[in-house]
Formats: structure tokens, C-alpha cells, sequence
């Protein structure tokens, strides 16, 4: 889908709503880039999309699907959803995206082993960014 | 439909109360944390008043009848649909059939269930709240039991899972001690019937809330405050928050089923903006008041209003955002 300039708008909106310095958004063949004027240095936005980490045939990747800060566990737990090495079912949960006062989960795109996360909780995470990689197990029945 | 299959305790159907009948004496009932409640009905784009219901103890099990977006809210309990975890505030989707458990509450006292329209029981005096003293509103104006069949508003919902941030983040207060939370108070009308000394025993006292606390009222002990000479008044009106002092010296908070009126002294009140903190406090647990002058309060009040406010437009903004993609 195109960019439209109403949704530049909406995100503009979200930006200045959340707090969020930044945000660059790449589709095919166009990009798109919106700093807010905070007064304070901007920090480098996040890089998105399939660009780096180009998921190896053997991993899947659990990506945000808004943009925001990433939680490895919910502030009142002490223990993060999921740990490297454990088993996660497709859909789960593999973390938290804070967007204000929302948390968006990052949902486990196949059952399988959580290899890595990749994203580091507290850590300002975009649009697609990768947060785990999780070796699919298929199941005999 | 929802089916009750199982119940402890005083679990009810409560909107955010009934406040039109004040002056006939009907009490205001509603969620004890109304907070809790506004914020799962914000998530299901309900009504912030649709009613929903309120769990005091677990274990608590119910099935969705049909295929249903809901919520939980307030308290904090391991809650588990079909296998799957949900985590505090929370709002998930369920299927007909499936059959959500509460099993444990490691933190607060009451949880919220909301669902996508909200539960659909008759409106009564100009709520849904199940007033227990009257006996009506809520399901037959009783406590849940297992077998109950609720009806829900039919409705349409964002079905995708989404959080929110606990009230307790953002509007943090410093409490003393870990099972210790400090409630603002704005001094009341019988203050000055009790001496200095007994003030104080009043402010710096650690109140341990008894097992005789509930939706009516909780029920505090710690040293005996007294007034100077025995205070004698004829009834009169009273409000949830209240705080008041018997002839044995241990007060009385007077929560959302609390009578509307009563003649005991009252040393203080509870602000409206600490309400849902008391609601949340567990039996066992312990109180401390704090004085508050009432633009205090008022601006307290203003912060509440603040959090929902926010979790309003951030929940609107990030549907809009779903939708654009």
C-alpha cells in the first residue's frame, strides 16, 4: 500500500502522543523519514524491515508490528515471557511494544525453540523491527 | 452468554455505579476500582459504564458461550484461556467454548472481566451494580454462583491482544512499607473531637485491614483512637471514602455499598483519587493516612483524569494506526 498523506499525518500525531523522536518507514521503492523537533538530539531511528538480519531459512522472526519501546516482561513480573532454549507456541506472546500507555504484544509467528531475542528490552524498537528468532519445530502426529 | 463455573466469594456485576438514587437512600454500589473498570471498557471500545465483573477471590472459572473480545483488568491473577497465559491488563479474544481461569491473585485484591459490549443484565434504578443490601441490580441482586448464565451485549470489537499500563506506574505514590499503601485523606467533620495526641495516633498509625472488611466497608485495627468526650450524633448523610471512628476506638472506611447515612464521628475522608488504591488493598494488608489539603485532592483528581484521558486518545491512535497499515 502506498503512503498517503493523511497516514503521514496520523503518524506524525502518534509521534508527538508517544514521545517518539523518530521514524522511517521503507516500502518498496519509497521511503519515508519523520523526526520530531524535540530539542534534544534525536537518536538514531530504528532501522526496519527484512533489511538486516535477512531470517536464515532454519530461523522465523518475531517482529513489532508498532513502533515504540521494547519489554522483554511485563513491568510486574520479574521474569521475561519467554528465555532462549524454551518452547513458544505460534501466537504467543515474545514480548511487550510500549506505544503511551499501550502495550502491543510481539506474537510468535510459529511454534518452535526461542533461539535469540534480539531486541533489548527498554530499547526504542520500529515498525518491523526484529525482536526473536525462533527455530520452528514441526510436529508429528 | 458467559456460564459461571465457579465462584468464590462475593464475585459481582458492577457498572460504574448508581448514583441518581443517593437521596432515597439506595447507596451508589459500582466497581470498587472503577479505574480498573473504565480501563478494560476503553480497551473493548465499550462504554466506559458497560458493566463487567468484579472477582474478589479466586479461584474463578467461567466459559464464553460464543466468540467474544474481553478484558481483565485491576487486580493481578494468573489467568490462563485455553492454555494460553494473559497477562495483567489485558484484553484477548475468546472462542465458544473456551473456558478462562483465575487461578491465583499475587497482587491486589479485586480483578475486572469486561467484555466486548458489556454484561447485558437489566438496568435498575439507572444501573446495572448489584446493590447486595437491596438485593437488586446485577444478576437477581446476588452474588454469582456456578451455573449462572450472564448475558452480553452484542457488539463489535478489535479482537487483536493489547495492553495497558497499570494505573500504578504512571500515578506511583511512595508507600512505607511493601505491604503498606499510604491513602490521601482530607480531614472531616469531627477532626477536632479528638485531641492532638490521638491525631497522631491516627496519622502515624500502621492499620492492618481486617478480615471483617468487604465491599461495605473495611474494617481497621490498630491503637484505639477516641475522642475527647463520647460523640453522640443523630444519622446523617455519608459517603463512600468516610472514614469513621466507633466507641472502640478502631475506624471504619465506608466503601461503594456502604448505608448513606450513619452517626458515628467522622475523622476523615479518603480522596476520590485514592478510592481505587483501597479498593486493591488486601485483606491482611496494612493502611496509612496521609492529611491532603482539597486542591490536593482536586489536583490528584486532575491526574486520574489525566491517565484515562491519555489511555483514551492512545487507544484510539493505535487502532487508527492498525486500520492504515
Amino acid at each position: 500500500m502506498p503512503i498517503d498523506i493523511s497516514h503521514i499525518e496520523r503518524l506524525a500525531k502518534i509521534l508527538e502522543t508517544s514521545g517518539i523522536a523518530s521514524i522511517e518507514i521503507e516500502q518498496q521503492g519509497h521511503s519515508l523519514k519523520l523526526v520530531m523537533e524535540t530539542g534534544e538530539p534525536s537518536l538514531p531511528s530504528p532501522v526496519l524491515v527484512g533489511s538486516i538480519n535477512a531470517c536464515q531459512a532454519t530461523r522465523v522472526v518475531a517482529r513489532a508490528d508498532v513502533a515504540g519501546h521494547f519489554l522483554a516482561g511485563h513491568p510486574w513480573r520479574a521474569t521475561p515471557f519467554v528465555e532462549p532454549g524454551q518452547r513458544i507456541e505460534a501466537g504467543a506472546i515474545v514480548g511487550l511494544v510500549k506505544v503511551g500507555l499501550l502495550y502491543a504484544p510481539v506474537l510468535s509467528p510459529a511454534t518452535g525453540i526461542v533461539d535469540a531475542i534480539t531486541a533489548e528490552s527498554g530499547a526504542m524498537v520500529g515498525y518491523g523491527a526484529p525482536i526473536a528468532s525462533i527455530r520452528p519445530v514441526t510436529e508429528s502426529r | 452468554m458467559i456460564e459461571i463455573l465457579s465462584a468464590l466469594g462475593p464475585t459481582s456485576i458492577q457498572d460504574l455505579g448508581r448514583f441518581d438514587q443517593y437521596r432515597f437512600g439506595v447507596g451508589t454500589s459500582g466497581a470498587m476500582d472503577d479505574v480498573a473498570l473504565r480501563a478494560g471498557n476503553i480497551l473493548l471500545a465499550n462504554d466506559e459504564n458497560a458493566a463487567g465483573i468484579e472477582i474478589p477471590v479466586t479461584p474463578f472459572k467461567l466459559r464464553f458461550c460464543r466468540d467474544m473480545a474481553f478484558a481483565l483488568t485491576g487486580a493481578e491473577v494468573e489467568a490462563e484461556i485455553e492454555g494460553r497465559a494473559i497477562p495483567p491488563w489485558w484484553r484477548s479474544h475468546a472462542r465458544a467454548g473456551d473456558i478462562l481461569s483465575l487461578k491465583a491473585m499475587p497482587r491486589g485484591a479485586r480483578s475486572y472481566l469486561t467484555v466486548c459490549g458489556g454484561i447485558d443484565v437489566p438496568v435498575v434504578l439507572g444501573s446495572r451494580s448489584t446493590q447486595f443490601r437491596g438485593e437488586f441490580g446485577g444478576l437477581h441482586g446476588r452474588p454469582l454462583q456456578p451455573g449462572d448464565i450472564l448475558p452480553c451485549a452484542s457488539a463489535s470489537c478489535s479482537i487483536g491482544e493489547l495492553g495497558v499500563e497499570p494505573p500504578d506506574i504512571m500515578l506511583a505514590r511512595p508507600n512505607a512499607a511493601a505491604d503498606e499503601i499510604t491513602v490521601r485523606v482530607v480531614i472531616a467533620g469531627e477532626y477536632d473531637a479528638f485531641d492532638g495526641a490521638t491525631q497522631e495516633l491516627f496519622w502515624g498509625g500502621s492499620w492492618k485491614i481486617t478480615p471483617q472488611s468487604n465491599r461495605y466497608g473495611y474494617r481497621l485495627q490498630g491503637p484505639a483512637v477516641k475522642p475527647i468526650s463520647p460523640i453522640e450524633k443523630r444519622s446523617h448523610g455519608i459517603v463512600p471514602g468516610v472514614i469513621q471512628i466507633p466507641p472502640n476506638g478502631q475506624p471504619i472506611i465506608q466503601m461503594r455499598d456502604a448505608q448513606t447515612s450513619g452517626g458515628y464521628p467522622k475523622i476523615a475522608t479518603v480522596i476520590r483519587a485514592d478510592m481505587w488504591r483501597v479498593a486493591q488493598a488486601r485483606l491482611g494488608g496494612r493502611l496509612r493516612f496521609e492529611q491532603t489539603a482539597y486542591a490536593d485532592a482536586l489536583a490528584a483528581e486532575a491526574e486520574m483524569s489525566a491517565y484515562l484521558d491519555r489511555l483514551r486518545s492512545d487507544a484510539r491512535l493505535l487502532e487508527e494506526l492498525r486500520t492504515c497499515r
